[in-house]
């Protein structure tokens, strides 16, 4: 497959410029099912360590359902399965022995909307943590305060950390729900369309987050808005009906793509 | 413009369209508020007439009716406690046993439950909700409480039994039918209805906040206990106080296997009554006004009690979101 190719050419080319990168997650001949329903077909991709994949496709193409099984949470739902693998660290995470809890610790997830747990901001934060660390009073504080800080939440929350999560705004409930990824130190970040349920000015304090946390994480994000692809993402990937299409640098994809449904999408044409 | 005028015009207040649509409106919410009058009419005239006729019993004992266990046909000397106490314990029993019961079924109905086996369960829940409470007096008097007497009740005794303090609730002989009996069918019988409503409300949780608790990579049970839960709580504490409001009033199973005896004993396996068995067994042989109209206090009670539980449901639902800061 042309996908596969490129795949190889663009990392290798990508090496050449910057010698850390790291393939964090190898997508290979992934498959999945809806039941009957045949939603990706054959997937080849690699993921890299501090670096931002961008998934962009129109809707229906499969970019969600591929991040849903890089923390297996398809698993939740019977009759989806998926074939092929996913390495993390070169381990098989779509193996029947991968402890799933594990696994979920290790790969965070941010959903199109905000979904605060009905608790306090700082236990929503620490939530995640507890679940894996028994840490004292002062520790877990250091905890949720980084993890605050790193989603630039601190200084609007410091002062009623005992107050609900719910009663954020909008773009505020979705950086706790980073922070609440972020605070349990995963490997890796799966936004998926983090910014579609909020304003413009949110969605550009999410995408500022996007680009300081990327030193620390390899972080994968599916969004239906072309120019923030465009601007947060190193390589992108453009899916259309369950396929990869196009993968590639993300200057390269927009610039100069070599598959013509992927100018047509990029351009407007359809999607 | 001329033609948005002209068009104005046409949906004026003075247009037979417009005037239709005001009376129609008006005998709608007419027909609505006379609706919903008719429920606080309705309320009024059974206090009304509760007070009406529970007032003699109330003159001739006072506050003691209450207060006091006698309960004296011949000499008409009649006090509440014995009722009072077996309706408050059998329905305590019900609700430690039924809850958690309940709980577990649509926690498993909702995140265990392999799909085949989903509508099974559901429908036989469903089923038990549907089965006329004389069956399960008859069940509990001719099947339940002799398998009891001759099981459960035994070992009770002989462990629980044997322990300082709480041991006293499981003395005496195994009689089968008892506090304990009632207690636990009424359990048998608030489970479908607390299942069914804990099921639909689990089942309103977005998939989304769900998936974001499993996405952190917590066990089902955290998920449960942590999350859903809490975030269903209003609607949890209404399948709860539901299956209460039925436990409290459930009459015909409770005469069938309680014992009916006006007596408050300290061991659950004596026989005690409720305020509905009280009433239900002694309604047609109350000769005697004052007797009638403690029957009919006993009634009264019964709505006081109604009453606080569901007041106390409330209180605990604010401080509950006062808690969670909502």
């Amino acid at each position: 497959m042309t996908a596969l190719s490129m795949t190889a050419e663009q990392s290798q080319a990508a090496l050449a410029t910057d010698g850390d990168m790291r393939e964090k997650i190898s997508v290979r001949n992934l498959n999945f099912y809806y039941g009957g329903f045949h939603a990706l077909r054959n997937i080849n991709l690699p993921l890299f360590d501090k670096r931002v994949t961008a998934f962009i496709g129109p809707s229906g193409c499969g970019k969600s359902t591929l991040l849903r099984i890089l923390n297996r949470i398809y698993d939740l739902y019977p009759n989806q399965r998926a074939e092929g693998e996913v390495l993390l660290d070169g381990e098989n995470l779509l193996s029947p022995k991968q402890d799933l809890n594990l696994l979920r610790a290790r790969v965070g997830m941010v959903f199109q909307k905000p979904t605060p747990f009905p608790m306090s901001i700082y236990d929503n934060v620490a939530y995640g943590i507890r679940l894996y660390e028994k840490l004292s009073r002062a520790d877990m504080d250091v905890r949720v305060e980084e993890a605050l800080r790193k989603t630039a939440l601190w200084t609007e929350v410091k002062d009623k950390l005992r107050q609900s999560g719910l009663s954020l705004s909008g773009g505020q409930q979705q950086r706790l729900c980073i922070a609440r990824a972020v605070a349990v130190r995963p490997a890796v970040l799966l936004l998926d369309e983090p910014t579609s349920a909020l304003d413009p000015i949110s969605t550009s304090k999410i995408e500022e987050l996007v680009d300081e946390l990327k030193p620390d994480y390899c972080i994968a994000i599916v969004t239906h808005n072309m120019q923030q692809a465009a601007r947060v993402s190193d390589f992108t990937a453009f899916m259309y009906l369950g396929e990869l299409v196009e993968y590639g640098a993300t200057d390269t994809i927009f610039t100069a793509p070599k598959e013509e449904k992927t100018e047509q999408y990029i351009t407007g044409r359809f999607g | 413009m001329v033609d948005m005028a002209v068009k104005a015009s046409d949906i004026s207040a003075e247009s037979p369209r417009a005037r239709t649509q005001r009376r129609n409106d008006l005998l709608f919410r007419g027909a609505t508020l006379f609706f919903a009058l008719l429920v606080l009419t309705l309320l009024g005239g059974v206090i009304i007439s509760l007070i009406h006729g529970a007032l003699p019993a109330l003159k001739a004992f006072g506050f003691g009716f209450v207060t006091t266990e006698i309960w004296n046909p011949v000499t008409e000397k009649f006090g509440a406690l014995a009722p009072i106490y077996g309706t408050l314990v059998t329905s305590a029993i019900a609700m430690l046993v039924g809850v958690p019961v309940s709980f577990g079924i649509a926690i498993f109905l909702t995140e265990l439950c392999p799909a085949w086996a989903k509508r099974p369960i559901g429908i036989a829940v469903e089923l038990l909700a549907g089965i006329p409470s004389i069956i399960y007096g008859i069940w509990g008097l001719f099947v339940f409480a002799p398998f009891l007497q001759r099981t459960v009740q035994p070992f009770l005794i002989n462990t629980l039994g044997t322990i300082p303090g709480i041991g006293a609730w499981f003395k005496g002989p195994p009689y089968g039918i008892g506090v304990l009996t009632a207690g636990l069918i009424l359990a048998i019988m608030i489970l479908p209805f607390i299942t069914s409503i804990t099921r639909d409300v689990f089942e309103t949780m977005p998939a989304m906040l769900r998936e974001s608790a499993y996405g952190l990579g917590a066990t089902t049970w955290e998920v449960v206990r942590d999350i859903t839960i809490p975030y269903t709580r209003v609607g949890l504490v209404g399948g709860v106080m539901l299956g209460l409001g039925r436990a409290l009033g459930e009459t015909m199973a409770v005469t069938f296997v309680i014992g009916n005896s006006h007596r408050i004993a300290s061991s659950l396996l004596a026989p005690g009554t409720t305020i509905s068995a009280a009433i239900a067994n002694e309604f047609t042989e109350a000769v005697g006004d004052t007797y009638t109209s403690s029957l009919i206090a006993l009634g009264l009670v019964l709505f006081v009690i109604t009453f606080i539980v569901l007041s106390l449901a409330k209180l605990m639902l604010v401080r509950m979101n006062r808690k969670a800061g909502t």
